[in-house]
């Protein structure tokens, strides 16, 4: 099984994103509510793929995935995003994100993202 | 996974279809859709609960839980017979409330096909007729369907009236 | 509690939802209070609440609440505006009433969805209102420089994750036309276009794209949409390559792929752009060095961040089932202690192993019950709002001040104090607290005072309503109650707490006029019904010109009291103990029999009035001789009733439930608190000792 690790400020929303993973076996190996936090879960749980919101407290999703490249190169981030954060999406893009997902967003949606980056 | 639930609910609306409890109240048989019953219990010993109609005779302990019980006899404006062995008791539960039915003794699980059920005859103002729903045939017997919402909702009319 | 038709895995994801949107809309209501108070909005406070609007805009639409969705959006973008050209000029007071507005049309759609009614509020009014506002603030600002775009980043110097070396060789062996499509819906259909050129550049540096302003052009996304996102390239990668790396794009819906064997088709492109790459290294914000600006806004966060960790939300339904459960055990556990088989028995290590059961399940009751209480502070906190539109509607001054509100009560309870505060905060402030000029007049400071004070005293927690305005005045409540009728006894006889409690009575109301907040027919007897019902009591003091206290007295917890378990004929009934003052068996000399028939008894001179239990509820088989049973005198705000039973049981901790729904429905029953499961899977009738005194 894969292993996921979200990072999102939104309770929902990790809950949300968590359901529709395991309902598709993906294993949420750890949450994250902030960027800060979200480094440090993913340098222990080395997880194989990271969902990471953009907008969050103390650190954002930007800096969080610079942080996360810095440490592992080969971290496969898909960021969670919303209308009106095209930049910030295409920033992230630059920094090495591998795609994103734009809410809301359907559970098909968010797997076939997955799948697809997992098996790059 | 939703679809599965919904086949599996469907799937279960479907063989409850047309299946009623029958019991006998009397001389009469009557039958309720097997979906609101929950279980048939034995008697078992009632709180009596203060300012409440006869047909209500109390609160009982169902593991745990509190549930009122009702005598349908009672409730039909029928005589009050001694319970005995064979009473029992019909837990029903009707949008989200569970009641229990004090009934004579419970007879059987039956499927009774759409067109063995008629409506009953149109009775001017028969109040034996509005707790009955519909009514089935079996062979030569005629079961009383009967209409568990109206057996619990029509109290408050009935509070109504007599406060007026 | 929620009921909507067919959801079922839905369910937990709408219970979160509704638990954070609510907390973060009440965080967002103290935010946008406290800025108002001080009559300015911090940057923290405008990025708390952008931060609070867009996580309610993503959640709010995952969940396809469009309304709320949408609305969040426009006050985010507000806020966005307010964050990044912090200008300086804003309206404080017009701006906090379009966010509290937008709060209160949230907090009505939250109701609706938890109801399980359709959230279908209008709200486009708003938003116009909303987006007014902030396209005057932008016509005013824009001396401050340019607007930005949204979300925009400062790109410079940051760091580039792509291989840096590409620029030795510009002569590659293939040239390819690649037209990709989309798949519907996927949104930012321009940035998913950047994407694929962002990974060609590992591949090349010769990549030509149509249309070519994917990122500064809003029109790009349409085009892509309907013609597709065209890109030419040269590279080394064979046709099999580059087919691949197409196919690993997000969200592709048709590919069309072709090798150019003319190279012709590329020249088209009168300026060649090429990608150019950036090479200069960047500064990263470091995990252990977070830049001033961030920490300083983030210190507090950190803190509530990591005790939130420890935390989970549990919903209600299934504490109340916990609550149930652990009652059970305590039965079953008497049940097996006590169990007739073992009579007579010699059990030195079964009576050991009972003992440890019995301490942990009391533990575990114990500890059940703490889960369940919660502070008053969220309840004490809306009072703030409640204040601010107050004074605002009547052109008052008022200070807030709240004491104790960490106290805790059980969460049952707190559902049922929260109404009966916003109206006695509403009334202080309506009735009470005078105008400016009328409290200079007097001498007082210009400004009234509030104070919300809770504490603890015993199983009871004291809630008390202090306010610094006109009073009571004893001769006014006395007039009123006279045009009411409300008076049965000479008014000389009356003390002034008689008189005061007056106002508590149904039909009183002090204010012939009735203003739009409170007296709207329904006075304090509302507040005293409410608060009675959770087995509390209210009562008022007051001086004149200096203002009335109001004080709340409300048992802790509802769930499990303390009980006195009585029998009469063959029903047993449990009281709750703390209400009981003493028992004792009367003497015949003790009893007065007034010619109605009424029945008093004589304790040290007093005369109190006896209630037999047998009598009201009609209970065969039990002594009717008043000598051969017990008298219970029980006692509830200062008035004492005696009950008369066959005898006592004992005492015992009891777990209240309530009667079901279908007894409650034909009225309520009169001196029933509810009922209780006794060791032996038997039900008591709890005693509602309020309502049997006021019979």
């Amino acid at each position: 099984m894969k292993k996921v690790l979200i990072i999102d400020d939104a309770a929902f929303m990790r809950m949300s994103i968590k359901m529709m993973l395991e309902k598709n076996g993906f294993e949420v190996v750890g949450e994250a509510e902030d960027g800060i936090e979200g480094v440090k879960k993913y340098k222990k749980l080395k997880p194989d793929i990271v969902t990471m919101d953009i907008t969050m407290p103390t650190m954002t999703g930007l800096e969080a995935l610079i942080n996360i490249k810095e440490f592992d190169p080969q971290a496969k981030i898909v960021m969670v995003s919303a209308m009106g954060q095209e930049n910030m999406v295409r920033e992230a893009i630059m920094q090495g994100a591998n795609t994103f997902i734009v809410k809301p967003f359907k559970e098909e949606h968010i797997v076939e993202i997955l799948n697809k980056i997992l098996a790059i | 996974m939703t679809d599965v639930n919904k086949n599996t609910m469907e799937m279960e609306e479907d063989t409850q279809k047309g299946r009623f409890l029958t019991f006998s109240l009397g001389k009469e048989s009557y039958g309720i859709e097997i979906k609101y019953v929950i279980e048939i219990i034995g008697l078992q010993a009632i709180t009596e609960i203060p300012e409440l109609p006869e047909y209500v005779k109390g609160i009982i302990n169902l593991r745990g839980k509190i549930i009122p019980v009702m005598d349908v006899r009672l409730r039909f404006k029928k005589e009050p017979r001694e319970y005995n062995d064979r009473t029992c008791v019909i837990v029903i539960d009707i949008k989200d409330v569970s009641i229990g039915l004090i009934i004579d003794s419970v007879s059987e699980v039956l499927t009774i096909p759409e067109e063995d059920i008629v409506e009953p005859p149109k009775m001017n103002k028969g109040f034996n007729n509005r707790y009955i729903k519909k009514i089935g045939k079996v062979g030569n017997d005629v079961k009383l369907l009967l209409d568990c919402e109206k057996l619990l909702s029509e109290d408050e009319l009935e509070d109504l009236s007599e406060v007026l | 509690m929620v009921k909507v038709s067919g959801r079922n895995t839905n369910e937990p994801m709408l219970d979160m939802f509704i638990f954070e949107t609510s907390q973060l809309i009440e965080q967002l209501e103290q935010s946008i209070l406290s800025s108002e108070k001080s009559s300015c909005y911090t940057p923290t406070a405008i990025n708390e609440i952008f931060r609070i609007m867009h996580t309610i805009k993503g959640s709010s639409a995952m969940m396809i609440f469009n309304n709320i969705s949408t609305l969040a959006h426009h006050i985010e973008d507000l806020f966005y505006f307010l964050r990044e050209e912090k200008p300086n000029n804003i309206d404080c007071s017009t701006l906090s009433d379009l966010v509290l507005e937008g709060v209160d049309f949230i907090k009505i759609e939250m109701e609706k969805i938890k109801n399980g009614d359709e959230a279908d509020g209008e709200v486009s009014q708003l938003i116009e209102r909303i987006k007014g506002y902030l396209s005057i603030l932008k016509r005013t600002n824009i001396s401050t420089g340019p607007v930005k775009d949204p979300e925009k980043v400062d790109t410079k110097g940051q760091r580039y994750y792509i291989s840096q070396d590409k620029a030795k060789t510009s002569i590659y062996a293939n040239a390819f036309k690649a037209v990709i499509y989309f798949e519907e819906g996927c949104e930012m259909e321009n940035i998913r276009a950047y994407t694929i050129i962002h990974n060609l550049k590992d591949i090349t540096e010769q990549i030509f794209y149509m249309p070519e302003d994917i990122i500064d052009n809003d029109d790009s996304v349409e085009i892509i949409r309907r013609e597709g996102f065209k890109v030419y390239i040269k590279t080394d990668y064979s046709y099999e390559e580059m087919h691949k790396f197409f196919m690993q794009a997000i969200f592709l819906k048709d590919l069309e792929l072709i090798q150019l064997e003319n190279v012709d088709e590329l020249k088209q492109f009168s300026t060649v752009k090429e990608a150019v790459v950036q090479k200069n290294p960047i500064k990263v914000p470091s995990l252990h060095e977070p830049d001033k600006r961030k920490k300083e806004a983030s210190d507090k966060e950190i803190n509530s961040t990591s005790m939130h960790q420890s935390i989970i939300s549990v919903s209600v339904p299934k504490l109340d089932k916990l609550m149930d459960l652990v009652g059970e055990m305590v039965i079953a556990e008497a049940m097996v202690i006590q169990n007739p088989d073992l009579k007579g028995l010699e059990l030195d290590n079964f009576q050991k192993a009972a003992r440890q059961l019995n301490k942990i399940t009391s533990d575990i009751q114990d500890m059940v019950m703490s889960i369940r209480m919660v502070p008053l502070s969220t309840t004490f906190h809306k009072m703030h709002r409640i204040v601010r539109d107050m004074c605002k509607k009547l052109d008052k001054e008022v200070q807030l001040e709240i004491i104790g509100e960490e106290t805790e009560v059980d969460k049952n309870i707190i559902e049922h104090i929260s109404d009966p505060l916003m109206h006695l905060v509403r009334n202080a402030i309506d009735h009470g607290i005078e105008s400016t000029e009328d409290r200079e007049m007097r001498g007082k400071s210009p400004s009234g005072r509030i104070t919300l004070e809770a504490k603890n005293a015993g199983s009871d927690v004291l809630i008390i309503l202090k306010d610094d305005g006109k009073g009571l005045s004893r001769e006014k409540i006395l007039m009123k109650a006279r045009e009411q009728g409300l008076l049965y006894r000479s008014e000389d006889d009356m003390s002034d707490k008689e008189v005061l409690n007056l106002i508590l009575i149904p039909g009183f109301s002090t204010k012939d006029g009735i203003s739009e907040f409170s007296g709207r027919g329904v006075g304090m007897d509302v507040v005293t019904r409410n608060i009675e019902a959770v087995g509390g009591s209210v009562s008022v003091d007051s001086i004149l010109n200096n203002g009335t206290t109001i004080t709340l007295k409300i048992p802790l917890t509802l769930a499990i009291i303390d009980g006195m378990n009585i029998r009469v004929g063959n029903s047993c009934y449990t009281l709750p103990t703390i209400s009981i003052k003493e028992s004792f068996r009367p003497k015949e000399g003790d009893i007065i029999t007034d010619p109605d028939g009424n029945e008093m008894i004589m304790v040290r001179g007093q005369c109190y009035s006896i209630l037999r239990l047998h009598e009201v509820y009609k209970i065969k088989n039990s002594s009717t001789s008043i000598f051969n049973g017990i008298i219970i005198m029980v006692e509830h705000d200062d008035k004492t009733l005696c009950i008369f039973a066959d005898e006592l049981l004992g005492q015992q901790q009891v777990v209240v439930k309530a009667l079901p729904k279908y007894i409650q429905n034909f009225k309520k029953i009169k001196g029933l608190a509810g009922c209780t499961l006794l060791g032996d899977g038997s039900i008591s009738l709890i005693l509602d000792i309020t309502g049997l005194i006021n019979n």
